[in-house]
């Protein structure tokens, strides 16, 4: 019962404009990777229209030009299994290691949980 | 001499009985019984401020100090198909119905609106649920968030679904961490705001946020959540339940807290001295299955029936053994006496049609035979060796009828004739076996006292040798482990040469098969021997496979199968070895011996999955216990280093740095590092802002001043800021109204210090 005193369709919306219809483009469904590439063509037009001698506009953020750099101090390295610090690195499927014991381990993965385990930094095999 | 395990050795007396461990229930989203209950007081013209976050929403009147509605930016719709009706289900009103909460999506992707439908859904639901009264409208002016750098179309879209939709006289935009800064009393200082989906670094200068300065990085309490799941799934592939979004996002909330000194920490976190404090052991719900309980009556009953059974079944098997044992002694009698008849023989003719009588093709099966039985009679023996109470016969049976000739008796008593030689055979085995095994006590004893004087002589040269014995076996148990691992690698040179001698071996039975065909189509052999050969395939003058008995190793390392039982051989004898050593080698400490090796408490690895304690795999309890360990610090720490977790930006502290030192002059820097303010959900972990401090005092000048300050309230203080400054007079000019919308055209809004340009 409750889920339909709870029903949102049913809920009295009356501040609503009945005109109300959304434009078709703000519909249609789109991920992020579409709405970010549209951003960067909007992002390019508006360039020009301002014209790129327009310091203001190329120094405002956006989302593009937000996003924090790569690192440059040198990258700290840990285990791939147990999240220890991870001195070595394993030849066969690169996984990083903190001891023997845990590349006893590794020896011993059944095929393709390497692969898992990489994917967790997001340094695994891609195949396209 | 008997053997103690390891671990009784090792608990006797130095292991206190342990308390039972503290045992955290892994929480979950509960269910609600009533829908999200509505909110009176609407007045027109009252501003509402909405902070429409990626993890929550919050709305409210500003008249209030807090927002009457936070709910989970979240919307489903679910359909009843047993009377096809469909609900559309938000916020808090999803954890009405379990299906609802399953399929409930968010308007987010990422850190992006993407889903305009569930954002009116949203809003709707906020309205809704404060009650707002005005017809075709919502007569109040409205603020409301947006993330620094979201993007034009959504600007355009959110401003179309207020002035077009909800009719509202008018709305500011701005961003959140700038009016939790503004709540706390910020006017200069750097803004780190840690949300849900993303984590800002903002410097504010004179109130006003300097946003082409700014930084994002792509971390926030999803993605945490995320990788807690993922860390988890990895530790323990097999965990009976699964874990859920929610339930993830309580772990990460309840034991992850962020480390002031990564490194150090790392460490030694998984030392087994004091893991019992560093470790939460979390337990998923389960229903416990009670085993029948049997009254001890009936176990000791059960216990009797078991024993006898298992005697009888003893008695049956030693039976069958001796007789199997004595058939095959008559039957080595018998070939023996065979072989020494065939011997006998003069021509190669008579011998070939004995034999052929006989069964055998030729000589060599024959010896084969004979040898064949010898080893199997020598292994039975062998493990019949334990046997005590086998009966000693003292009666000598007579076997009469032997001595008289055949001629002299009847048909039966032929019979019986054969009968006494079998029995008579029989028994003299058995005389025969007795005889070795007393043979074999004698020679025991016999070493025995020989090492005893070995040892009482030269004990060191006595240790040197045990010692080197059980290195020996050690390394071979090594070099088998190292064979196997080498053997599950195709690439490996064992690998190789195993591939090798299964391609020679394939290459001979070839050859010899074309051999025979060509010998078959001349015509040229006629003897017997050569058809025996024909017959059987596998004698060849050339070929002395099997002439030696290492030469059938090659199967064995072909088939490439653990030899189980040399392997348990091997093992007792490593204890033995151990065993005598402990006892005599003064040197020799228990901490030394294989099993103590294997010692659960030196292993990082268990450590790491089970915590400071012994596992047991049969206990259900256990079987649903998770233990965070490394996992609480090491999913916080990747905002400080993303890397961890495969991001490829810089952490906090470099982003700061870069802002602060690179991209400010000198005069704002000065004024902004002496604040650096926490806001958004992530800051709350425990000792965040520790971990700041330390990490700000190193890449500040030294003798710097900075104070670092969580906001009062990190999730709710940018409504509350919102509402604040709703009510303020520098608010005034900041609404952009209905029509001035229309003449300005999409996206654009009045600039105030909270707006990015």
């Amino acid at each position: 019962m409750s889920l339909v005193n709870a029903d949102l369709s049913r809920i009295n919306k009356c501040f609503k404009s009945p005109s109300w219809k959304p434009s078709a483009a703000s519909r249609r469904n789109k991920n992020a990777k579409a709405l970010l590439a549209e951003e960067q063509k909007v992002l390019a037009e508006r360039q020009q229209q301002n014209g790129s001698s327009n310091k203001n506009f190329m120094d405002a953020a956006n989302y593009f030009n937000l996003e924090a750099p790569p690192s440059l101090v040198p990258r700290k390295w840990y285990c791939d299994i147990t999240g220890l610090e991870g001195k070595y690195r394993s030849v066969g499927s690169g996984l990083r290691y903190h001891d023997k014991e845990v590349y006893a381990v590794i020896k011993t993965l059944a095929p393709g949980v390497d692969q898992q385990y990489l994917e967790l930094r997001h340094a695994n095999v891609i195949l396209r | 001499m008997t053997s103690t395990p390891y671990s009784q050795l090792r608990s006797r007396g130095d292991t206190p009985v342990l308390p039972p461990p503290l045992v955290y229930k892994i929480r979950d989203a509960q269910p609600t019984l009533e829908p999200e209950p509505v909110t009176h007081g609407w007045k027109a013209g009252l501003p509402i401020a909405i902070d429409l976050g990626s993890y929550q929403t919050r709305i409210g009147y500003t008249s209030s100090d807090l927002p009457s509605h936070i709910f989970p930016t979240l919307s489903s719709k679910l359909r009843d198909r047993k009377i096809s009706k469909t609900y559309h289900l938000v916020g808090n009103d999803i954890y009405l119905d379990n299906a609802a909460r399953q399929t409930a999506r968010s308007p987010f992707d990422g850190n992006i609106l993407a889903n305009w439908d569930l954002v009116e859904n949203i809003l709707d639901y906020s309205f809704s649920k404060i009650d707002v009264q005005s017809i075709d409208r919502v007569d109040n002016p409205i603020v409301i968030n947006e993330a620094v750098g979201s993007l034009f179309s959504q600007r355009k879209n959110l401003q179309e679904l207020l002035y077009e939709c909800y009719n509202v006289p008018s709305a500011s935009v701005g961003i959140d961490s700038m009016f939790s800064f503004y709540k706390n009393g910020g006017r200069n200082g750097l803004v780190i705001s840690s949300g849900h989906e993303a984590s800002y670094v903002i410097p504010v200068y004179n109130g006003k946020g300097i946003f082409s300065k700014s930084k994002r990085i792509d971390w926030g309490g999803h993605q945490s959540s995320q990788f807690m799941m993922d860390l988890l799934g990895m530790k323990y592939p097999t965990f009976p339940s699964k874990l859920n979004q929610a339930q993830s996002t309580f772990l990460v909330q309840d034991h992850c807290y962020m480390s002031t000194d990564y490194k150090e920490e790392l460490n030694h976190f998984l030392d087994f001295d004091g893991l019992e404090t560093r470790e939460r052991v979390v337990e998923a719900p389960y229903t416990e299955v009670v085993a029948n309980q049997k009254s001890e009556e009936e176990l000791a009953k059960i216990a009797e029936r078991r024993k006898e059974s298992g005697k009888r079944l003893q008695e049956q098997a030693a039976k069958m053994r001796s007789e199997k044992l004595a058939q095959k002694e008559s039957e080595l009698i018998y070939y023996k006496e065979l072989k020494e008849r065939v011997a006998e023989l003069l021509t190669k003719r008579d011998q070939q049609h004995l034999l052929e009588t006989e069964g055998f093709d030729d000589e060599r099966a024959l010896l084969r035979t004979i040898n064949d039985l010898e080893k199997s009679i020598k292994r039975s023996r062998k493990d019949d060796d334990g046997d005590e109470n086998e009966s000693v016969e003292v009666e000598v049976p007579t076997f009469p009828l032997l001595d008289i000739d055949d001629s002299e008796l009847d048909a039966e008593q032929i019979k019986a004739k054969r009968h006494q030689k079998l029995l008579k055979a029989n028994w003299e085995a058995r005389q025969r076996f007795n005889e070795e095994k007393k043979l074999e006590k004698l020679k025991k004893q016999e070493e025995e006292r020989k090492e005893k004087e070995w040892r009482e002589d030269n004990l060191s040269s006595w240790i040197e040798d045990k010692r080197g014995k059980l290195n020996n076996l050690l390394q071979k148990k090594r070099d088998r482990q190292k064979l196997k691992e080498e053997l599950s690698n195709r690439k490996s040179l064992a690998s190789q040469m195993r591939m090798k001698s299964i391609a020679s071996l394939a290459a001979e039975t070839k050859g010899s098969k074309r051999r025979r065909a060509n010998g078959g189509g001349s015509g040229s052999g006629g003897s017997a021997g050569s058809s025996a050969n024909g017959a059987t395939g596998d004698v060849d003058p050339d070929d002395t496979f099997g002439a030696d008995d290492g030469d059938w190793s090659i199967y064995r390392d072909i088939v490439n199968v653990i030899d189980s039982e040399a392997e348990e051989e091997e093992r007792q004898e490593i204890e033995m070895l151990e065993n005598s050593l402990l006892e005599f080698d003064p040197d020799f400490s228990i901490e030394d011996t294989l099993e103590a090796e294997m010692d659960w408490r030196k292993s990082t690895i268990h450590m790491f999955l089970r915590g400071p304690r012994e596992f047991d795999p049969l206990s259900q309890a256990h079987s649903y216990r998770m233990h965070l360990n490394v996992e609480r610090i090491r999913v916080p720490e990747v905002l400080f280093q993303p890397t961890i977790a495969g991001i490829d930006q810089a952490g906090i502290t470099e982003v700061s740095r870069m802002i602060l030192l690179e991209r400010l002059n000198a005069d704002t820097r000065s004024s902004i590092s002496k604040k650096i303010f926490l806001t958004g959900g992530q800051t709350l972990f425990p000792q965040f802002d520790q971990r700041v401090r330390s990490e700000f005092t190193s890449i500040l000048p030294t003798g710097a001043e900075f104070n670092v300050t969580r906001a009062n309230d990190p999730l709710l203080d940018a409504w509350k800021g919102m509402a604040k400054w709703a009510n303020a007079e520098e608010s005034k000019d900041s609404f952009l109204t209905k029509s001035e919308w229309h003449e300005m055209g999409p996206d654009y809004i009045k600039e105030h210090q909270f707006t990015v340009q």
